[in-house]
C-alpha cells in the first residue's frame, strides 16, 4: 500500500532501480543523436564557415525527459504494480481469525466486506491456514478454528443484524478462544462505528491479545449513515443524520415514505468539514407529514439509516369541547360539525360527547392531547381548570371560541381581558353594519394568508383596550377590533375566536380562511412535549408483538422467531430480542427504532490496540504491468518518431514522396495497438442509427403527384378494369379540363400498400369480386388516408347484376366484395345521397349519378338529419367531406375513352345524355372533394348579400 | 592515370549518363538554330572554314565592291569594275572562316550528385549541353574539340565521337581543364560546377587565357547546392578529397552558406571578366536548352546588346 492509494507492489525491491535514474540522465543528455550523412560537393565551402557555428550535442532536455520517463515506467512495471492489492495479513502461517462487525453499519457496504473476507479465506486455504470466523453478534457460540471450506460456507450464512451490535458481549467467547489458540493472525473487518461501548471492546480486546497485532481493516468504502430523532414538528419535519467519520463535506438525500412505501418527499441533508451530525427537513405540508412512515437515506441500505415514524409522529389529536348541550341536538348547525368538518383534513378531532365541559376536559387532558379547543364553554370549574391551566404551562395548546357562556362567563384563560359585567349589555356588541376581517398581524402564524373578503361578522366579544393588546392580536376587523387574540403560558399557547365557531356570529366557520387558521394552530401544537399514550398506565404492562421488522438492509421482513414482543410503550433501542420495525396491530403501530434518539455515531479508537491499518478494497486486483508497459511502449514509440524528426527523416520522407508509406507504417502500427487491446474494446457501443436515408424513388413520386392535382384510381391488378379505370379517369379528367377550372394532370394508378395516398383529394377504387383483399397494413393506410380528409369512391360496377327485388343492389358479388374490404375500416354511417346533399349541387345540378347503369344509388355519410328549428336550406352538407363514396353504376367505364375520343364502352338503358349525365356526375363529385361544403354555405349569398343591403 | 582507381559504379554512372546524352542532345541540338561564332578578329584565321561569314573577309565567293580608300595596296583595285566608270573599286570577297571550340565537361565525382529536388545529375546535363553545343557548332562548320581528350575535328557524327573518347577514357576525371595552350582564336567552354578552391580556378583560367583565346565558364549547380534545404543533425561529405564536417544544425548554416557561394561565385566572376570571359550560372531545375541558348547567344553575338545580339541569332537562324 502507498499512502492512501491502493496501490502495491509484487516485488518492490525492483522498484531500487528507480535509483539508476540520474545515471541514465547524465548518459542520455551526453550522447548526441547520430547525424545523416550527406554527400554535398560545397562540402569545401562549408569547411570555412564551420567555426562560426556552435553544433548542438546535446540532446534537448524534453526528449531526456522523455527517455527517463519510459525508463522509470519499464522499472515500475517490472517491479509488478497491482491496483486494489490484496489485503495483507500480519503473519503467514499462523491461522486466520476474522473479526466481522455484522450490525447495520457493515450492512452499507456489506458486499464489499464479504468480499474481502471470501479473498481473505481464499488466501488462508491457499497457505494451507485454518480460518475462524467470529461474527461479532454472535456472542453465545464458542468460537472455533475450521477449514478454509468451512469457513467460506459459515460465512456466507452471516447476514447483517438490524440492530446495535455490543461488541463487548463477543469478548468473553473470543478470550476462550484466543487462550485456546496463542498464535494466531488477527484480522478485524470493521465498520468503523462506535454507537456506544466501543472503547470497552477495545480495551478488553487490547487486553485479550496482549500485544499481539491485530490488522484493523476500516475506511475505502462509503461510509454508513443513520438517522435518529425524526420530529414532526410545527415547521416541518426534520430529522438528524448521522455518520462516524469526520472527512470533509458530504451531501445526501432522506426520502420520506408512506406506509405502503409510496415516496412522499425527499429532503437533502449535507456534512460540513468535520461535522458528525446534521438535519434533514421535510417542509412538507402537515397533512403529508402525517402520511410518513418511514424515513431513510436515499442509495444507503441499513437499518441504521431507515427511521421508522408510528402514530406518536402523526396527526395531532385535538379535542373538542362544546359548552352547549343543544349543540348535539342539531348536530349540522352545532359548533361541533363545523370544528371537526375544518379540522379532519390534518387532524384527528375527539368530541366530547354528552359530558359536562369539565368532565370532558379533564377526560381529555387524560388523554394527553396537545390541542384543546373549547367552544363556547363559559368557564371550566373546579380542579379542571387547574389541570388544564398546568398542562397549558407543560404546553398544550388552547383555543377558545365565543359565544355567549363565554361572554357571560368569567374566566382567566383567556389571552386579552374581555369586557363583562355590567357595562356591557350582554357583554357583545351589535351593529348596523356586519364588520369585515381585514387583516392579519405580521408576527401571528396567520402571516401571508390572503385575506378573504367574504367573512363578514355580526356579533363579537370585545377585548378590553390595553397596551399589550395590539401584539397579541393576530388578526383584527375592519374597525381595528381584534377577531383573534392569542397569549402564551409557559410552553404553551391560548388563543381566543372572538366570534362563535358556528354561524350565528360570523360567517367566518363557513370560509376557506377557517379551514387554514385553525391547520396553522395545530401546526403549532406539533412540539407537545409529551407522547400522547406514556402515560397511560395501562400500556406499560401490556406487550405487543412485532408486525413487520427490518433486516440489517432496511428492508421489511417477517419478524424472525427470535423476536419477542416490546411493552407497548417501548422507546428505546432495537437490540437483537426487539428488532427494529413495527409492532402490533396495524390500526395501531409502534415503531421500534435502530437508534434511540440521543444515540450518537463516533469512530472507534483503536489507539489501545497495536495494530495495521488496512482499507477495503472496492475492486479486484488489478494487474497494472500490461498497461504500464503499453504506456512505455507508446513512448517508445514517440521516441522513435521525434528522433526520426530531429534528424529530419520527416523531411526526407517527403521529399521522397514516402509520405504515403509512412502515414500507411504508423496507422497499420496504430491498428495493431487498438487490435492488443482487450475484447471489451470491441464491444463498444455500435455505431450510432443513421437517420433512414431519404428514398429518392418517394421524393420523386411525391413530387409527381403534388405538382399537379391528379385523379388517382386503386390498382386491383385486373388488367382490363385498370385499363378502363385509367382511361375512364382520363375522359373525366378532359372533361373537367373542358367545363371547369380543374386542369388536372395524368391520373395516376396506386397500390395502397406501396404508395402514399395523402397527395390525392379523391381515389377511385373500382371493386373486382375475385380479387384478393388487401393487406392489413394496406387497409389502415386506407384507413388513415379516409381519416385524415381523403375521399375514396368505391365503384362496384355491377348495379346491372343485383338480383332483383328491394335491397338486391346491397347483395350483389361488388357488394359482397366491398363489405369483406369496408369490415377492416371504420366506416361511418352511410345513406343514399339525399336530394338536398351538396354533392347534387357542387358545379351542376344533378338528381342522380349514372354512370355505364343507371339503376345504382350513390351512398355517401349520412349527414346529420335536418334541425327542426332550421328553416329549409337548399343544400345540407356535414362539416367535412363525405370519406367514402359508395357506388355501382360502372363511372369510370361510362367516362372511358378510345384514344381517338370514341367511348369505349357502351351505356347500359342508353337514355340519351347518359353519358354526358355521368361525366357531369363525376365532376360533381370530383368538385365536392375539392371544394367541400362550400356550395352548401354559397347558396346564402343571395341572402347575404341582401342582408349587406345590395 | 589507372582506370582501376575509378570506382566501378561511379564508371558505369558516367558512362550510362553519356549514353543518355548523346541522344538528349541530339534532340536538343535540332532545336537550336545553327550556331555560327562571331569572328572577333578580322584578321585571317591559319583554318578556313566552310561557310561564309556574311561579310567582306577572306575567302573565294564575292561580296561585294567598295570605293577604293586612299592608302590601299592598289592591287586590290578590281579594275575591271572600274573601268566602267570613273571610280576605283575594290572587290571584297566574303570572309569564310572556322574556328576551334574546346569544350571541356567537367566528369568528375563531384558531378553526380543530384539532390532530390530535381531528376537529373550535374553530370548529365553537363555532357548533354556540351554534345548539344559540339553537334551545333559541328553543324555551323565549326571544329569541336575535348582538351587532352579529342583534336578538334568537325566530324558530322561528333556527338558519337565526342561520347565514344569519354568512354573509352582511361584517365582520373578532374574537374578543371588539363593545361593546355589553345590557339589564339579558339574558345574554350567549360562546363563545371566549379567547386575547386578559387586558386585552383584562377589558375586555370590564366592557363587556359594565356594564349589570348576567348571562353566561356559555366557553372553548372544543384539546386540544393543554391539554397542550402538542410536541417538537423548533418554530417556533410565531399565527394572528391573525402574532407567532411558536422553541422549540429544545418538550417543555421544556411545563410552563411549562402553568403559563401556568392562569394565563391564573385571571385570567378572577377577573374573571367578580368580575362574577358563570360561567365553564365546554370541550375540543372532549369531547362537545358536555356543555358545552350544563353551560350548560342553569348558565342554568336559577342559584345553587341541583347537585341542585336538576338537580331543576329535570328538572321542567322532564317538563313540557315
Amino acid at each position: 500500500m502507498i499512502a492512501g492509494l491502493p496501490l502495491g507492489f509484487a516485488s518492490p525491491l525492483i522498484l531500487l532501480g528507480l535509483v539508476s535514474l540520474p545515471v541514465l540522465w547524465w548518459l542520455l543528455r551526453l550522447v548526441p543523436p547520430r547525424p545523416r550523412r550527406i554527400f554535398f560537393p560545397p562540402t569545401r565551402l562549408l569547411f570555412d564557415i564551420a567555426p562560426k557555428e556552435e553544433t548542438p550535442s546535446r540532446t534537448p532536455w524534453w526528449l531526456t525527459l522523455l527517455r527517463l520517463t519510459l525508463a522509470a515506467l519499464v522499472i515500475i512495471a517490472a517491479a509488478g504494480p497491482q491496483w486494489n492489492p490484496p489485503i495483507a495479513t500480519a503473519q503467514a502461517s499462523a491461522p486466520l481469525a476474522l473479526l466481522i462487525d455484522d450490525g447495520w453499519a457493515a450492512a452499507a457496504a456489506w458486499d464489499i466486506r464479504m468480499r474481502t473476507a471470501e479473498e481473505l479465506i481464499a488466501r488462508a486455504e491457499a497457505d494451507g491456514r485454518g480460518v475462524a470466523i467470529i461474527p461479532l453478534s454472535e456472542t453465545g457460540r464458542d468460537i472455533s478454528l475450521e477449514t478454509p471450506g468451512a469457513a467460506r460456507v459459515r460465512l456466507r450464512q452471516i447476514k447483517p443484524q438490524p440492530h446495535t451490535v455490543e461488541r463487548v458481549e463477543a469478548l468473553p467467547a473470543l478470550a476462550r478462544f484466543i487462550a485456546g489458540t496463542p498464535t494466531i493472525d488477527m484480522l478485524w473487518l470493521s465498520d468503523g462505528v462506535d454507537v456506544a461501548r466501543g472503547k470497552d471492546f477495545v480495551d478488553g480486546l487490547a487486553k485479550t491479545l496482549d500485544k499481539r497485532i491485530v490488522t484493523v481493516v476500516e475506511g475505502g468504502v462509503p461510509p454508513a449513515h443513520a438517522l435518529v430523532a425524526a420530529d414532526n414538528a410545527a415547521g416541518g419535519l426534520t430529522v438528524k443524520v448521522l455518520r462516524a467519520r469526520t472527512d470533509g463535506g458530504e451531501e445526501g438525500l432522506v426520502r420520506a415514505l408512506d406506509q405502503k412505501g409510496l415516496p412522499l418527499g425527499e429532503a437533502p441533508f449535507a456534512f460540513k468539514g468535520s461535522e458528525r451530525e446534521t438535519e434533514a427537513k421535510f417542509d412538507l405540508p402537515v397533512e403529508i407529514r402525517n402520511d410518513i412512515a418511514r424515513l431513510e437515506v436515499a442509495a444507503e441500505r441499513s437499518s441504521g439509516v431507515v427511521q421508522l415514524l408510528d402514530k406518536r409522529w402523526r396527526r395531532r389529536t385535538v379535542g373538542v369541547v362544546t359548552g352547549a348541550t343543544a349543540d348535539t341536538a342539531q348536530p349540522l348547525l352545532a359548533s361541533t360539525f363545523y370544528l371537526s368538518r375544518a379540522l379532519n383534513p390534518f387532524a384527528d378531532v375527539r368530541l366530547a360527547e354528552r359530558a359536562a365541559p369539565a368532565e370532558a376536559v379533564k377526560q381529555f387532558l387524560d388523554q394527553n392531547l396537545p390541542m384543546l379547543i373549547l367552544a363556547d364553554v363559559g368557564n371550566v370549574a373546579g380542579d379542571a381548570r387547574d389541570r388544564l391551566a398546568k398542562w397549558i404551562e407543560d404546553g398544550g395548546v388552547l383555543v377558545r371560541f365565543a359565544g355567549p357562556r363565554l361572554a357571560a362567563g368569567d374566566d382567566d384563560l383567556i389571552p386579552v381581558q374581555l369586557r363583562r359585567g355590567g357595562r356591557i349589555l350582554g357583554g357583545s356588541l351589535s351593529w348596523e353594519q356586519p364588520q369585515q376581517l381585514a387583516s392579519f398581524s405580521r408576527e401571528s402564524p396567520f402571516a401571508g394568508m390572503p385575506v378573504p373578503n367574504d367573512v363578514t361578522v355580526t356579533r363579537q366579544v370585545l377585548a378590553e383596550p390595553d397596551s399589550g393588546l395590539t401584539e397579541r392580536t393576530w388578526a383584527t376587523l375592519a374597525d381595528g377590533t381584534p377577531l383573534v387574540t392569542a397569549a402564551r403560558r409557559g410552553k404553551g399557547l391560548i388563543i381566543l375566536f372572538h366570534v362563535s365557531a358556528d354561524t350565528r356570529w360570523s360567517d367566518l366557520p363557513l370560509s376557506g380562511t377557517f379551514v387554514e387558521m385553525l391547520k396553522r394552530i395545530v401546526a403549532l401544537s406539533g412540539t407537545n412535549a409529551l407522547a400522547e399514550s406514556t402515560t397511560d398506565a395501562r400500556a406499560t404492562r401490556e406487550t405487543i408483538p412485532p408486525n413487520r421488522v427490518l433486516d440489517g438492509f432496511g428492508a421489511f421482513t417477517a419478524p424472525p422467531s427470535t423476536a419477542r414482543p416490546v411493552p407497548a410503550n417501548y422507546s428505546g433501542r432495537a437490540t437483537a430480542d426487539h428488532p427494529p420495525g413495527f409492532y402490533g396491530p396495524p390500526e395501531g403501530l409502534l415503531a421500534v427504532n435502530t437508534l434511540h434518539p440521543a444515540d450518537r455515531l463516533n469512530p472507534i479508537d483503536y489507539a489501545p490496540l497495536s495494530t495495521r491499518m488496512e482499507v477495503y478494497r472496492l475492486g479486484e486486483p488489478k494487474d497494472l504491468r500490461g498497461p504500464i508497459f503499453l504506456a512505455a511502449l507508446v513512448l517508445l514509440l514517440i521516441d522513435a518518431l521525434v528522433v526520426l524528426w530531429l534528424a529530419g527523416g520527416v523531411n526526407r520522407l517527403m521529399s521522397r514522396r514516402r509520405v504515403a508509406a509512412g502515414a500507411l507504417l504508423i496507422g497499420a502500427l496504430g491498428l495493431g495497438l487498438s487490435g492488443a487491446q482487450p475484447a471489451s474494446a470491441q464491444t463498444a457501443a455500435p455505431p450510432a442509427q443513421t437517420a433512414p436515408a431519404p428514398n429518392p424513388a418517394a421524393d420523386d413520386f411525391a413530387l409527381k403527384t403534388t405538382l399537379e392535382t391528379r385523379l388517382a384510381y386503386i390498382v386491383t391488378g385486373d388488367a382490363e378494369v385498370d385499363g378502363i379505370s385509367k382511361s375512364g379517369l382520363q375522359g373525366l379528367t378532359l372533361f373537367l379540363a373542358q367545363r371547369t377550372a380543374l386542369e388536372a394532370g395524368e391520373p395516376i394508378g396506386l397500390d395502397p400498400a406501396r404508395d402514399e395516398l395523402a397527395f390525392f383529394p379523391l381515389i377511385y377504387w373500382p371493386i373486382v369480386p375475385g380479387a384478393a383483399r388487401p393487406t392489413p397494413a394496406a387497409l389502415s393506410k386506407i384507413d388513415a388516408y379516409m381519416k385524415q380528409g381523403g375521399t375514396v369512391l368505391f365503384d362496384t360496377r355491377d348495379a346491372v347484376m343485383a338480383p332483383p327485388g328491394p335491397g338486391g343492389e346491397s347483395r350483389s358479388p361488388g357488394m359482397l366484395a366491398l363489405r369483406e374490404i369496408l369490415s377492416a375500416l371504420d366506416i361511418p354511417e352511410l345513406e343514399p345521397v339525399p336530394r338536398d346533399h351538396v354533392l347534387t349541387k357542387t358545379f351542376f345540378l344533378l338528381k342522380d349519378f349514372p354512370g355505364r347503369f343507371t339503376s345504382g344509388q350513390l351512398w355517401v355519410e349520412a349527414t346529420p338529419a335536418p334541425d327542426e328549428d332550421e328553416q329549409a336550406r337548399p343544400a345540407r352538407a356535414g362539416d367535412g367531406v363525405s370519406s367514402i363514396l359508395i357506388t355501382s353504376n360502372d363511372l369510370a367505364g361510362a367516362w372511358a375513352q378510345r384514344p381517338d375520343g370514341q367511348a369505349m364502352l357502351p351505356l347500359v338503358p342508353g337514355e340519351p345524355r347518359q353519358r354526358e349525365y355521368a361525366y357531369r356526375a363525376g365532376v360533381n363529385i370530383v368538385m365536392y372533394t375539392l371544394t367541400g361544403n362550400y356550395k352548401a354555405d354559397q347558396v346564402h349569398i343571395p341572402a347575404l348579400l341582401e342582408r349587406l343591403g345590395q | 592515370m589507372a582506370a582501376s582507381e575509378r570506382p566501378p559504379e561511379t564508371r558505369a554512372q558516367e558512362d550510362e549518363a553519356t549514353r543518355r546524352a548523346t541522344g538528349g542532345a541530339r534532340t536538343l541540338a535540332a532545336t537550336m538554330p545553327r550556331l555560327i561564332l562571331e569572328a572577333r578578329r578580322v584578321a585571317a584565321t591559319i583554318i578556313h572554314g566552310l561557310h561564309g561569314r556574311r561579310r567582306a573577309g577572306t575567302g573565294e565567293n564575292f561580296w561585294q565592291f567598295r570605293r577604293f580608300v586612299s592608302g590601299e595596296p592598289a592591287s586590290n583595285v578590281d579594275w575591271r569594275r572600274s573601268a566602267r566608270d570613273d571610280h576605283l573599286y575594290v572587290r571584297e570577297h566574303e570572309w569564310e572562316a572556322a574556328h576551334t571550340v574546346w569544350i571541356w565537361p567537367d566528369r568528375s565525382a563531384s558531378m553526380l550528385f543530384a539532390s532530390p529536388l530535381v531528376w537529373e545529375t550535374k553530370l548529365d546535363r553537363a555532357l548533354v549541353v556540351a554534345f548539344a553545343l559540339a553537334e551545333v557548332l559541328v553543324e555551323g562548320g565549326e571544329r569541336v574539340g575535348l582538351p587532352g581528350l579529342m583534336r578538334p575535328s568537325a566530324s558530322r557524327n561528333i556527338i558519337e565521337k565526342l561520347a565514344e573518347t569519354i568512354v573509352h577514357d582511361p584517365t582520373e576525371r578532374a574537374s578543371l581543364p588539363p593545361t593546355f595552350a589553345p590557339s589564339p582564336l579558339s574558345e574554350v567552354v567549360v562546363l563545371s560546377d566549379l567547386w575547386s578552391p578559387i586558386d585552383d580556378v584562377r589558375r586555370t583560367l590564366a592557363q587556359l587565357s594565356a594564349t589570348g583565346a576567348n571562353g566561356h565558364v559555366i557553372q553548372i549547380v544543384d539546386p540544393a547546392e543554391e539554397s542550402f534545404p538542410y536541417s538537423g543533425r548533418i554530417e556533410f561529405r565531399e565527394p572528391e578529397g573525402g574532407g567532411m564536417i558536422t553541422a549540429g544544425r544545418a538550417e543555421m548554416w544556411r545563410t552563411d552558406y549562402a553568403a559563401r557561394v556568392a562569394r565563391h561565385r564573385a571571385e570567378i566572376r572577377a577573374e573571367t571578366e578580368r580575362l574577358g570571359w563570360s561567365f553564365v550560372i546554370h541550375r540543372t531545375d532549369r531547362p537545358a536548352a536555356e543555358l545552350l541558348l544563353a551560350l548560342h547567344a553569348r558565342m554568336g553575338a559577342g559584345n553587341g546588346t541583347g537585341t542585336s545580339r538576338w537580331q543576329a541569332l535570328t538572321q542567322a537562324g532564317g538563313a540557315a
